[in-house]
């Protein structure tokens, strides 16, 4: 059974659809990945899994029982770490943890060894004591992460948690959740680097201006382009039209076309060398061809037009 | 429940973290307690002053020494003049006055008005000083008939004895139909303890929910199974806290170092001032709420509790304020809070009639609390 159904979602802000029919399911010892660029909808989704928002449409069904049916129960089995670092600056981090273990109805015995446990687990340990205020970025941002954690949430929502860090803390962060992961907690992880996405989760849904246009494993979303290998085509194609090439696009998938590059993909079961000839045959003056294996960005391109930028 | 407390006592303990709150909450307000205690003055007990009277004692023999007995008997401040400045009148006793009084002859005491003298002092003197010459002449009668009526043999040991002895008839003057006029630090611990109590819970609660609402702290709370009403009786709580710190601190204070008089009704002061505490409370998470940028609120914060301060009767007395200014202050919590505060520990009087005083200010508190929950919001 999944922890986390989420059934047409739909959130409009005046004339901004910033959520449009989303719908998706995180299953326990999965972590979900929300891809999208700036203002693609992310943070709208996970403010009206949280109860923070109220959906104009749709239902958020939290393990078995839809959310505004009991909050405080859904609210219960849930953990949130915001994108923003709301935690208190002037406390230090142990006060940090305690506050928010005793919010998320510990007893104050239960939160401070939680708290013991987490500093450890976040090798916070030695900086426990100082006030939040003077934690580098990834330090607070690790703090961020673990104040969620205190009553071992079976649901975890992450909202861009590695957002404007070092790719050293980033990977500290990274490997955390793995384990969280591994201990069988359900994972929704919003980002917008295509690479978290890509090592990190076991499915990746693609967001864009608030509808979601893609959803699968990343060799799922691949294989969406027409198998596991793309051309690269140099050229001048200032006048280029694909489209009355003869015969063309019954044999390719354009991903990508610029003035100075097409990015296609073979349709059908057919052999690299064979697809290399055609291409070589076109009506245009090849300057070079390379060979790449499909990357996320990639199927974002096809999907949007436009790439994902880090 | 237990959130409620959690999180009251989480911010109460933010709310120390920080230098300034110190100056806030008792450095300025004491030092405006002391120099506004100073400028109100008044000597004594304000329902029965002793106004302050320069003496000029010339008299040879031991009448003039019993008659400024009698005049401190009746009430006044006797001053020698060295501390000419601070009297209001002034009184000269002839170098003949024993002489011509044993002698049963009409002696003229001296009785002048010094200029910029206050005239509810110079009225007061007055009627003690005729008080004070109707005891004096009865005794020399009674003492007289001891000495089988022969005066001119009354010694200072016969004269002394009868004015030791209790009147038969008291006669006790006040001012009548108005009441008395709180002053000294009577008067300004409660006004300046009124208008920081409010000033400092709103500022401290507008500037922290608006700044929690924009680093995402309170959206973050509520996340949590805390329901919003928990969250915002939460806040106020933390806040009337922070309240029952500064008020301890300064009826402490104000009775210890000042030597306010606190009245007999200790725990009625502390309730009144602690549903003040309520208000304040309340209004800052409303402001908080509504206004998201935290210069706006902590303005806004000011200039409201200054308003309401000055209206409400913390800087100078209500009581020589015109009537319009006195029904201002009907429609604000402040006024209600001085009203209660002024007849507990000024006037003396019992739990009484602080009663409606304590029911409007908390119906002030309900209101500014149920519209802090109404407008709460991340
Ligand atoms: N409270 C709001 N009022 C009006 N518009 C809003 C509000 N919140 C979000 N939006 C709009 O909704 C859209 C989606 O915003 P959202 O914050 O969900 O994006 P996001 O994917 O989290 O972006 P980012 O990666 O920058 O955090 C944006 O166009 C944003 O401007
Ligand atoms: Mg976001």
């Amino acid at each position: 059974m999944s922890l986390l159904r989420v059934q047409g979602l739909f959130k409009a802000f005046a004339a901004i659809r910033a959520v449009d029919s989303v719908s998706f399911e995180v299953r326990p010892g999965e972590v979900y990945g929300l891809l999208g660029p700036n203002g693609a909808g992310k943070t709208t989704t996970i403010s009206m899994i949280s109860g923070l928002l109220k959906p104009d449409a749709g239902e958020v069904v939290v393990a078995g029982t839809p959310f505004w049916s009991d909050p405080q129960k859904a609210k219960r089995i849930m953990g949130v770490v915001p994108q923003e670092l709301a935690i208190y600056e002037e406390l230090t981090g142990r006060e940090n943890l305690e506050f928010w273990g005793r919010m998320a109805g510990l007893s104050s015995g239960d939160a401070k060894s939680r708290a013991t446990e987490l500093l450890e687990a976040l090798t916070l340990t030695d900086r426990a004591k100082d006030v939040v205020k003077t934690y580098s970025g990834g330090m607070k941002r690790r703090i961020n992460l673990g104040c969620a954690l205190l009553h071992r949430p079976q649901l975890l929502l992450l909202d861009e948690p590695t957002v404007g860090i070092d790719p050293q803390a980033r990977l500290n962060i990274l490997e955390f959740i793995r384990s969280l992961r591994a201990s069988g907690t359900a994972i929704l992880y919003t980002t917008h680097y295509l690479e978290e996405a890509e090592t990190l989760c076991h499915r990746i849904g693609i967001i864009d201006h608030g509808r979601l246009l893609a959803e699968g494993t990343l060799k799922e979303l691949q294989e969406r382009l027409g198998g596991d290998r793309l051309f690269v085509l140099e050229a001048d194609l200032k006048e280029a039209a694909p489209e009355s090439w003869d015969g063309f696009l019954s044999r390719f998938r354009v991903i990508q076309k610029t003035e100075r590059q097409l990015v296609v993909s073979a349709l059908g079961a057919r052999d690299p060398s064979e697809c290399l000839k055609d291409l070589l045959g076109l009506p245009v003056r090849v300057e070079n061809v390379t060979l790449k294996r499909p990357s996320l960005n990639d199927v974002f391109l096809q999907l949007t037009g436009r790439e994902l930028r880090e | 429940m237990k959130r409620i407390l959690d999180i009251g006592h989480n911010d109460l303990r933010l709310f120390f973290k920080s230098k300034s709150a110190y100056i806030w909450l008792f450095a300025m307000p004491l030092a405006f307690v002391y120099f506004m205690g100073f400028a109100n003055r008044g000597p004594g007990d304000p329902s029965n002053r002793r106004p302050p009277v320069l003496v000029e004692n010339n008299d040879t023999n031991f009448l003039g020494r019993a008659l400024l007995d009698e005049l401190d008997t009746q009430g006044m401040w006797l001053l020698d003049p060295t501390n000419r400045e601070s009297a209001a009148r002034m009184i000269r006793i002839p170098e003949d006055f024993s002489r011509r009084v044993m002698a049963g002859e009409q002696s003229k005491v001296g009785f002048f008005k010094r200029d910029g003298s206050a005239k509810s002092d110079a009225m007061l003197i007055e009627v003690r000083l005729v008080r004070a010459l109707i005891a004096m002449n009865s005794h020399l009668l009674e003492a007289a008939a001891q000495t089988d009526n022969a005066p001119e043999s009354i010694t200072e040991e016969q004269l002394r004895e009868v004015m030791k002895k209790p009147n038969p008839v008291a006669l006790d003057a006040k001012f009548a139909g108005r009441k008395p006029v709180p002053s000294g630090f009577a008067f300004s611990l409660p006004g300046n303890l009124v208008l920081y109590l409010l000033m400092n819970l709103m500022i401290f609660g507008g500037a922290s929910v608006a700044a929690e609402r924009r680093n995402g702290v309170i959206r973050r709370l509520m996340v949590h199974p805390v329901t919003n009403l928990e969250l915002v009786m939460g806040k106020i709580y933390g806040l009337m806290l922070l309240g029952a710190v500064q008020i301890g601190f300064f009826l402490v204070v104000g009775k210890l170092v000042l030597g306010v008089n606190l009245g007999a009704n200790v725990p009625a002061v502390t309730l009144t001032l602690l549903v003040l505490a309520w208000v304040g409370g309340s209004l800052g998470v409303l402001v908080g709420s509504v206004f998201a940028s935290e210069d706006r609120v902590v303005g806004l914060c000011v200039l409201v509790s200054l308003l309401m301060g000055a209206l409400g009767g913390c800087w100078w007395p209500l009581e020589i304020a015109p009537p319009t200014l006195q029904k201002i202050a009907l429609f604000l919590p402040t006024g209600w809070a001085l009203k209660g505060l002024h007849q507990l520990i000024s006037f003396g009087s019992g739990f009484g009639p602080a009663v409606i005083p304590l029911i409007v200010l908390l119906v002030f508190g309900l209101s500014a609390n149920l519209l802090a929950a109404r407008f709460f919001r991340s």
